[in-house]
């Protein structure tokens, strides 16, 4: 492989900003996106790009290289089993046996939002009259928008959603697309949220999805995200992951329980804490 | 799993039945509804139906208000059409297909609908 000059800049700043981590030999997997950024930003060259980074003062090109440089790959009901987990183990135990009255979730990197309406629908397919708060936050702000306007195109609308569902919770507008429906959309507070480097609420949620963003971590950024996303758990809250992403090299006292096909991960509740 | 792609552009079948083989399963080709009522009569073999809507002879909606007042098949049919009005789509649904894919998709639309058939399925 070529070894270009723009790669360990590149990575630098990816990491600086992002903790995004792209060691030596990850450096191929920056080629489509350094090309896409000099599309995008209608750059003459590499050095050019170089430049921007090491000089540059435009934090909006600043923050498209941070744009393009984090993975947006999403689809609703991504792998599925975590959904089921959240149907058949996590809802039953913070509703129907805690009486939780409002449930906190948060959707910690929720790309163009079909995380979070994914959540959403899981919900109300088994209560439908729950009340939630469900935050759901992105790096970045592109997707956001994309995420906040709640309108997928047809080849989107179909990745992953059932024809049911999206008969039931979407309606077509314009342009062969589809947009969620208010009563999904008006339930999410989107926001702007760098895992790495913002300050977390404390014991503020029952569930946070964190999926698909670890595994880009080196293990000291991710333990410290992981001990973040620990103290933002009430006790006895969930965090779920991705599918192959686990705790392993980290100290956060979590129990890891099999549900539904998957692995969720348990912050200890207040009497199970008092006992031990 | 075999699977039959009941559509009058032989193009589209030949493109969806390459999506099938390379799932790994077996792909039949009806031309129109009539053609896969004869076929389906001669040897109801299909675990899946995928129906498209605008066809000569029979067409996908005659194709579904055949087989339920005639019962003549029990597999799962899926949709495989450019119709895409929500009024469309719900009345596919009323009348038995238990899903739906609208033109133009991707292989990667079609395996996880066929997916989760199966899985819904076993």
């Amino acid at each position: 492989m070529e070894n270009k000059p723009v790669y360990p800049i590149l990575a630098k700043f990816v990491f600086d900003n992002t903790g995004i981590f792209y060691g030596e030999r990850d450096y191929y997997r920056l080629d489509s996106r350094i090309d896409k950024i000099m599309r995008e930003l209608n750059l003459a060259s590499e050095d050019v790009l170089i430049d921007h980074i090491k000089n540059g003062h435009d934090q909006s090109v600043k923050a498209k290289i941070i744009d393009i440089c984090t993975n947006n790959e999403t689809f609703f009901f991504r792998d599925q089993n975590p959904f089921n987990a959240l149907k058949e183990d996590i809802l039953p135990e913070f509703i129907d046996q805690k009486r939780v009255s409002e449930l906190n979730i948060w959707s910690c990197a929720c790309s163009s939002g079909q995380e979070p309406l994914s959540i959403l629908m899981t919900i109300f397919e088994k209560y439908p009259n729950q009340r939630i708060k469900l935050d759901a936050t992105d790096i970045s702000k592109t997707i956001l928008e994309k995420a906040k306007s709640g309108i997928y195109n047809s080849l989107e609308a179909q990745r992953g959603l059932p024809i049911q569902s999206l008969i039931k919770y979407f309606e077509q507008v314009e342009n062969n697309c589809w947009r969620a429906k208010g009563e999904l959309l008006n339930r999410i507070s989107y926001g702007e949220f760098n895992l790495f480097s913002n300050n977390y609420p404390l014991e503020k949620y029952h569930v946070i999805f964190c999926r698909n963003v670890l595994i880009y971590q080196n293990m000291e950024n991710k333990n410290k995200i992981l001990d973040k996303l620990y103290r933002a758990l009430v006790p006895g809250g969930y965090l779920i992951m991705g599918a192959g992403e686990s705790l392993i090299g980290s100290t956060i006292e979590l129990e890891q329980k099999s549900v539904a096909g998957t692995m969720v991960f348990k912050k200890k509740d207040d009497q199970s804490k008092a006992a031990a | 799993m075999k699977i039959l792609i009941v559509d009058d552009s032989n193009a589209i079948a030949m493109v969806v039945s390459g999506y099938i083989k390379e799932l790994g399963f077996e792909a039949y080709h009806a031309l129109n509804g009539k053609d896969a009522v004869d076929m389906i009569s001669q040897d109801d073999v299909f675990d899946l139906i995928l129906l498209d809507w605008n066809m000569p002879v029979m067409d996908g909606l005659a194709f579904l208000e055949f087989n339920q007042a005639n019962n003549l098949t029990k597999c799962p049919i899926m949709m495989m059409t450019t119709e895409n009005k929500p009024e469309k789509i719900m009345k596919a649904l009323e009348l038995g297909a238990i899903e739906y894919i609208m033109k133009p998709f991707s292989k990667e639309i079609l395996e996880s609908k066929i997916q989760t058939l199966k899985q819904a399925a076993a």
